[in-house]
């Protein structure tokens, strides 16, 4: 094992550092006094098991492609972007965007996340065993998003592909527009067991429903109007309210 | 009074504003409920380059030989951090356009055209075709709010990045691409179902601003070695505000879109509507790297509605470093304006997915005219600027310029033709007739 003290570098000599112990040979590396430094592993490649034992700023592990790192402290925003393969383990919370437009790999986030959890997202896992803020997969082109705390509200908001899996029991209120909830299937199931086995959550499968995206096919997609209710208006000008 | 001479009512044809375009936009929200999606650029008369003329040398300057002597056409982007430059021929690029705006086929033959020439083609949104690599000259590929189709392996492959923010054509707005374009094959690259509309991702979701975008850039600098130039392609609005935060950003170079750029789809009243025209719109960029100091250091290419060598030797002298171009390229290989590349019908074979018309363009052949086209443009930059008495078209000057109009006077702080009136914000002149 190799112990590095981040204090003493900025990120991209860390990253260089890091890199080059792992073609040495290294292939536990622990990171101490990361003092939530940014762009922390971005575009690490290989195997290798990198523990960060505090918190990191943003773009955690970003472009990564092949390396387990855990995080044993918070992360903040859009950790894991654009991640090609690996895993990303966050023992505790994470900021917004975490794993925006991930194409494949696992981030697992133990604690709680902000908005937009997977946005864009095109592979890949992504699991959240606290709660996730507003409009988590937003726009997901693939990839699945378990999320075992509550939801946020327009979870999935127009997905084009993946799936958003939850046991939120007031999930029909916070899904967004083009998606809807379905039952997850048996293939799902035995999906969601391996990953919950895998990384040691406590969780019941059966428990999940699933938001899947409303476009299998031309124009079942719904875009913004403005909705224009003249009772609505009237009611508010006889209270007096013509001001909002 | 007989029939005969009975007085006829004035027919007052042209209606005023209501003319039959207004009628007809009327009546398609009349009955659609929504508003209309167009192929092309904004119809709308705006200033443009043509309000400028170029001052020829005669005895304050010696001429060039039109035919007989040389005049450097070679272009450097993105050397202010980048430690591999992009290094082109001629200082016209082509612009971002996807392959599902366009046909494979279209997109293969202007990939051929850059090898032809020698310069860099963008790839637009969408991912980029193996094909369109595998035949380009030098490629930029654009990292867009959507991601579609992009991987690290993009990065690796890249000869020039561009950031987008925004597109002249629909600023503020992101990719529009009808379900009629969305075949199996764009559906597979970009991961959508098949023939949905797409209304592509209007803001990055990897960062939210200039802070975050600051420390963005330092990633893609360590993920690329800090060796492939990094630009950021901005749609003209507010030039100045934009042009500050994007050189504190870090970036090599800036892409200056203006409004009258062209697009596979938009909104009407976007293409219409929004932001500000391309000349004015890098008057304003340049003055505003001036005043930074750093109009050396940062490379401005310039696009919207650039047509010919007028256009962009014109360019040139008020301070890009090259302009890019995308309708002109494509009426090269044969498209007619008819505005109606939305629809996915395209009998050139240029804007669809449909294999039948698709058969229509013939990719060495439609190669060959965007490679004359893009020769012949710089050609009649070059002569333009060796009139003016360069022998290097970088070398044309601001001072080459005059305006023909008052209003171009005002808003350039070009002289006045004739007069050499200076009105306004000034733009580096000296003149004894300032208001």
């Amino acid at each position: 094992m190799e112990c590095l003290d981040a204090a003493l570098y900025k990120s991209p000599e860390l990253n260089k550092t890091i890199k080059a112990k792992m073609a040495d040979g290294f292939r536990d590396i622990v990171i101490h006094n990361s003092n939530s430094m940014h762009n922390m592993c971005v575009g690490l490649t290989g195997q290798g098991n990198i523990t960060i034992e505090d918190s990191t700023g943003l773009y955690t592990a970003s472009f990564l492609e092949g390396p387990r790192i855990v995080v044993e402290g918070n992360v903040g925003w859009y950790a894991g972007d654009d991640m090609m393969s690996g895993e990303l383990i966050i023992k505790k919370n994470t900021g917004c965007n975490v794993g925006a437009y991930i194409n494949g790999g696992a981030i697992v986030i133990y604690g709680s996340t902000g908005s937009r959890v997977g946005y864009g997202m095109k592979g890949g896992t992504i699991i959240v065993c606290g709660n996730a803020g507003r409009w988590a997969a937003q726009m997901s082109m693939g990839g699945n998003l378990i999320i075992l705390g509550d939801l946020g509200r327009q979870a999935g908001e127009s997905m084009y592909k993946g799936a958003v899996f939850t046991r939120d029991t007031d999930a029909i209120n916070k899904i967004g527009g083009n998606v809807y909830l379905d039952e997850i299937t048996p293939e799902e199931r035995i999906m969601l067991t391996e990953l919950f086995d895998r990384y040691e959550i406590s969780a019941d499968p059966s428990e999940f429903k699933v938001i899947r995206p409303a476009t299998s096919g031309r124009h079942n997609y719904v875009l913004f109007k403005p909705v224009l209710i003249p009772e609505a208006a009237k009611k508010l000008a006889l209270r007096g309210e013509s001001h909002e | 009074m007989s029939d005969e001479t009975k007085l006829k009512e004035p027919t007052d044809s042209t209606k005023g504003l209501w003319h039959k375009d207004t009628l007809a936009e009327i009546d398609y929200k009349a009955s659609a409920g929504k508003h209309r999606i167009r192929g092309c650029a904004t119809p709308r008369k705006m200033p443009n380059f043509d309000d400028l003329m170029i001052l020829p040398g005669q005895l304050t300057r010696m001429t060039i030989d039109t035919y007989r002597e040389d005049c450097e056409t070679r272009t450097v982007l993105g050397k202010r951090f980048a430690t591999k430059p992009l290094v082109i021929e001629t200082p016209v690029m082509i612009g971002g356009m996807s392959y599902g705006a366009l046909s494979k086929e279209a997109k293969i033959a202007l990939a051929k055209a850059t090898s032809i020439v020698g310069t860099v083609i963008s790839n637009g949104e969408g991912g980029i075709l193996p094909e369109e690599l595998e035949n380009s000259y030098r490629q930029s590929i654009q990292v867009l709010p959507s991601r579609m189709g992009f991987t690290k392996r993009n990065l690796e492959v890249a000869d020039m990045l561009e950031f987008v923010c925004g597109i002249g054509a629909k600023p503020g707005l992101s990719g529009h691409l009808m379900g009629s374009k969305i075949s199996a094959e764009v559906a597979e690259m970009r991961q959508l179902p098949i023939g949905i509309d797409l209304h592509s991702h209007p803001r990055s979701g990897d960062f939210f601003g200039a802070d975050d975008m600051v420390i963005k850039m330092e990633q893609m600098r360590e993920l690329t070695n800090w060796e492939v130039p990094i630009f950021v392609k901005l749609a003209a609005g507010r030039v100045r505000e934009d042009i500050k935060i994007a050189v504190k950003l870090g970036v090599d170079g800036i892409i200056l879109d203006g409004c009258q750029g062209g697009t596979g789809a938009a909104p009407v009243m976007a293409a219409d509507h929004l932001g500000i025209p391309t000349m004015p719109a890098l008057v304003q960029a340049v003055r505003t790297l001036e005043e930074m100091g750093v109009k050396d250091e940062v490379s401005l290419i310039v696009s919207g509605g650039i047509r010919d060598g007028a256009d962009l030797a014109k360019a040139l002298a008020i301070g890009a470093d090259a302009v890019a171009i995308g309708t002109a390229a494509l009426i090269a290989m044969g498209c007619r304006v008819c505005m109606r590349c939305h629809t996915g019908n395209c009998s050139f074979g240029i804007g669809t997915q449909n294999s039948e018309q698709r058969k229509n363009l013939d990719i060495d052949e439609a190669a060959e005219r965007v490679a004359n086209y893009i020769q012949a443009m710089t050609a009649e930059a070059v002569l333009l600027a060796k009139a003016a008495g360069k022998s290097k078209l970088k070398n044309m000057e601001r001072e080459d310029l005059r305006a023909l109009t008052l209003e171009i006077a005002a808003m350039t702080g070009i002289p006045l033709v004739g007069s050499d009136l200076v009105i306004g914000e000034g733009f580096g002149f000296t003149a004894n007739n300032k208001i």
